[in-house]
């Protein structure tokens, strides 16, 4: 069970570093900041706040507040594929995938996609938070699940 | 993605082919990104599409998955000669899906991850054509569906990769529309295209070549085409010193030989073959 813990950890660990290189550097600088001093204090100093409003935007404080609810959960199944699931301010679930940014939400296709004025949405934003701060909750689904999450029927369903 | 189609222009290049030195190791550079193959509606691109996938099952011996919405009756046409001498059991490597719908599709993919335990080798590369027949009607639901598909292979992908030793690649076909109702008018730009290239950022054009008079029927001996690479992901590709990048680096023709086979040749020789 510890080993099975620990690959989960592992892979989820990997896949983040490779979902953050479709980021800028000054963003990756940025979340690594924030690991460091909320690993050290356990909170986010003003001075690193400023600097996520100045670069993700108002993306920012709505991701933060989603991290405070603990919407971020990292879904794993027995494959070994991984996704985050975050919960929106409106009870709706969102899948962002986890090597390429992808979040079904309004807010992605406009602000990020269309008119390309947000580097994130707040719920691919608030997956990098949770892993950066450690506060991202874990849980188990099958293999049948984890498909309907990736293809969107889950979401189609409810 | 764009190394294994650079491995196509080389495999099927008579002025190439005399080298025997095929392995993707010796083409392949920093350009093993996602590639879309992109340009005017025609069955070109599906011939190289299926080209691709033999050359990567019979050079490269990995599994190949080809999505197409609509099931091949037969080998194509352009490429009987081409397949005549292949071996059998390369073909077997290729898994043709015919995923009917965008859901189907969507289904297809994503439980991909299901039996990569169980699978032998999982596949190394993942070809999808005619992308754009998935997207639906409307604009909004195409920028969406374009999107999802689109972020879904690519994260299937990275997910086969860290399950096997062979990287997994990702290449899809994409039917750009025309300005005009005139055949060589320019092609208009496409939103769902922009979208697109955040996630493939390798671009391989086929433009019909109209400059040497009348242009065949596509598909029919005498119809000549140019192929080009482009996008982000082929930046650092150009300015490579390998053959692969070299390659990639060229303007490629593509001609339909009277025996109706393609014959692929660079327009400048000495940088592909030094």
């Amino acid at each position: 069970m510890a080993e099975g813990q620990t690959k989960i950890l592992n892979n989820w660990n990997g896949e983040m570093t490779e979902m953050s290189s479709f980021l800028p550097a000054v963003a990756e600088e940025l979340l690594r900041d924030v690991k460091k001093a909320y690993q050290e204090t356990s909170q986010i100093p003003d001075d690193l706040l400023l600097a996520l409003k100045f670069v993700f935007g108002p993306s920012a404080l709505q991701a933060l507040d989603l991290v405070d609810q603990r919407s971020v959960t990292c879904l794993s199944s027995p494959s070994g594929r991984t996704v985050f699931q975050v919960v929106g301010g409106s009870g709706r679930l969102y899948a962002c995938y986890t090597s390429c940014h992808y979040c079904p939400c309004p807010a992605f296709a406009f602000s990020v996609l269309r008119k390309n004025d947000s580097l994130l949405c707040k719920h691919i934003l608030a997956a990098y938070l949770c892993q950066a701060m450690g506060l991202s909750q874990q849980e188990a689904v099958t293999n049948q699940q984890m498909s309907d999450i990736l293809s969107g029927k889950a979401g189609r369903g409810t | 993605m764009a190394d294994i189609l650079a491995l196509v222009l080389k495999c099927n290049c008579a002025q190439l082919r005399d080298n025997n030195d095929r392995k993707l190791t010796s083409i392949s550079g920093q350009n093993a990104l996602p590639c879309m193959i992109v340009g005017e509606s025609c069955n070109i691109k599906t011939s190289l599409l299926f080209l691709t996938a033999v050359t990567a099952a019979s050079e490269l011996g990995v599994r190949v998955l080809f999505f197409t919405p609509t099931p091949f009756q037969s080998l194509p046409g352009l490429l009987q000669d081409s397949l005549a001498c292949l071996n059998p059991d390369s073909l077997k490597k290729i898994t043709f899906m015919y995923s009917r719908s965008q859901e189907e599709l969507l289904q297809d993919v994503a439980c991909l991850h299901e039996s990569v335990r169980q699978a032998a080798v999982p596949p190394a590369l993942l070809i999808v054509d005619r992308l754009d027949l998935y997207l639906g009607l409307q604009r909004e639901e195409q920028a969406a569906a374009a999107v999802h598909l689109s972020a879904l292979l690519i994260d299937t992908a990275s997910f086969l990769t860290r399950n096997s030793e062979e990287p997994c690649r990702v290449i899809v076909s994409f039917d750009m529309e025309r300005q005009g109702q005139m055949p060589w008018e320019l092609v208009a730009p496409d939103p769902v295209l922009s979208i697109l290239d955040r996630y493939f950022s390798v671009h391989c054009t086929l433009d019909q070549d109209r400059h040497s008079g009348a242009p065949s029927p596509p598909g029919e001996p005498g119809d000549a085409w140019q192929i080009y690479f482009s996008g982000a992901g082929n930046t650092v590709a150009n300015s490579g010193s390998n053959q692969g990048d070299q390659i990639l680096g060229c303007l490629w023709k593509l001609t339909i030989r009277p025996n109706g086979t393609m014959e692929f040749s660079p327009t400048s020789m000495e940088s592909c073959v030094n």
